[in-house]
């Protein structure tokens, strides 16, 4: 069986099992990571020398990076669907992915880590301002992209709407001021409606 | 005719290049970003909200994000080739794309910059040190891949030794200390043996 190794609660790892429950992937999850450690270890980094999570283990086959266990597994299980056919859907689905990885995970972290991961006496407000207004500004972005489609790579749902959904979810839910992005907002709406994404990151919440 | 918009001394558009030149793909290239600005236009934002160099335009279509171009040539001019048809392969290319852009370019910018980008007066060398052994480290790592393959997904060359590709060459001319990391190394001799990435990347840092 599939094992995916790292904590439930990293927007990393909740991409890998959101993706194998929507297309019926039987796995098994372990904790590691964050307040279970484990990812410094000698075997952990003989996996994964990167060391951080999730890692993905198929058989013999170890892989990390979330965005290219996503893409291993949908292009191997969901062919045609999570993973587009079209060369060219498939290319604007792997935009928005790289776009998350460089631009939209990094520029959340610091609100995200300072409002959930940071005890309120230890928090630097500033940082965590600036963070949230460039954050607000990529979700303009996204917001305009979807403006005339249903998902970030047209009419249905694709691994191309994976990563932003999940800090989307973050953006969505932290105790902050937030602009009015209604096609952001409507997109998201129909991604948390669905039971896997639910499972997997509306009921665990921002921890 | 493919158009790739952005300055040849990006390394983001370095990856489409070279891609490109593999794949034998005749392109046109239009200077943009850096000193000759342009991607603050509404133009350029129109296809490229994101604002950075490159965009391709491929007919009617137009895509951004270095990694993803890279790896829409492959996939359309390179089944097989570049691209890797055996999933894990790929799986295991793409990997090494990903982690160029969420660990290996943040660290690796912040001495690029510092000694490239800034003048002599402005450069902060404590901070530059710091990333430069950052970066070592993460070398280290990718040195550690390459113990025992040719190239980071495997026997044959691939899209994914495209943007470590052009880490490795700003690592080597970098007027820096360098471990000594024989894999990577060894591999890096291999790429500079390519046509492709002797016209598009070996260049002087800029």
């Amino acid at each position: 069986m599939l094992r995916i190794l790292g904590r439930a609660t990293s927007s990393n790892v909740q991409k890998v099992v959101w993706l194998c429950e929507e297309v019926g992937i039987p796995y098994e999850r372990e904790d590691i990571g964050g307040p279970f450690g484990g990812n410094d270890r000698p075997d952990y980094l003989a996996l994964n020398p990167n060391g951080r999570v999730p890692t993905l283990i198929d058989g013999d086959f170890v892989i990390w990076e979330s965005n290219a266990c996503v893409q291993y597994l949908a292009s191997g299980h969901a062919a045609g669907s999570w993973y587009p056919d079209d060369l060219r859907a498939r290319a604007r689905a792997v935009q928005w992915m790289d776009w998350s990885l460089g631009s939209l995970a990094p520029t959340h972290v610091p609100a995200f880590q300072g409002l959930i991961r940071t005890p309120p006496e230890q928090r630097n407000p500033e940082a965590i301002a600036r963070s949230r207004d460039a954050w607000s500004k990529l979700m303009a972005m996204l917001d305009a992209h979807l403006a005339d489609r249903a998902y970030i790579a047209g009419d249905s749902i694709t691994m191309g709407d994976m990563p932003p959904a999940v800090i989307s979810f973050r953006w969505f839910n932290l105790d902050f001021e937030r602009e009015d992005y209604p096609n952001a907002k409507r997109w998201y709406d129909s991604i948390a409606a669905r039971p896997a994404f639910a499972r997997h990151v509306v009921d665990i919440g921002l921890a | 005719m493919l158009r790739i918009l952005g300055r040849n001394t990006s390394s983001n558009v370095q990856k489409t290049l070279w891609a490109a030149g593999e794949l034998g793909l005749e392109f046109e290239r239009e200077d943009i970003g850096g000193p000759f600005g342009g991607n603050d236009k509404p133009e350029y934002l129109a296809p490229n909200p994101n604002g950075y160099v490159p965009t391709l335009v491929d007919g009617d279509y137009t895509v951004w994000e270095s990694n993803s171009i890279t790896r829409y040539l492959a996939a359309t001019y390179g089944a097989g080739t570049l691209w890797p048809t055996d999933p894990r392969v790929r799986g295991s290319a793409e990997r090494w794309m990903d982690w160029q852009i969420a660990t290996l370019s943040p660290t690796m910018v912040t001495v690029f910059r510092g000694l490239v980008r800034t003048p002599p007066e402005d450069r902060d060398m404590a901070l530059i040190a710091q990333a430069r052994d950052r970066t070592a480290q993460l070398f280290a790592m990718l040195d550690g891949a390459l113990a025992g393959s040719e190239y980071v997904a495997g026997d044959a060359f691939t899209v994914g030794d495209i943007p470590v590709g052009i880490a490795a060459y700003r690592w080597y001319h970098l007027d820096i200390e360098r471990e000594d990391f024989r894999n990577l190394e060894r591999w890096y001799r291999r790429l500079t043996e390519r046509p492709a990435y002797r016209e598009h990347i070996m260049n002087p840092l800029a």
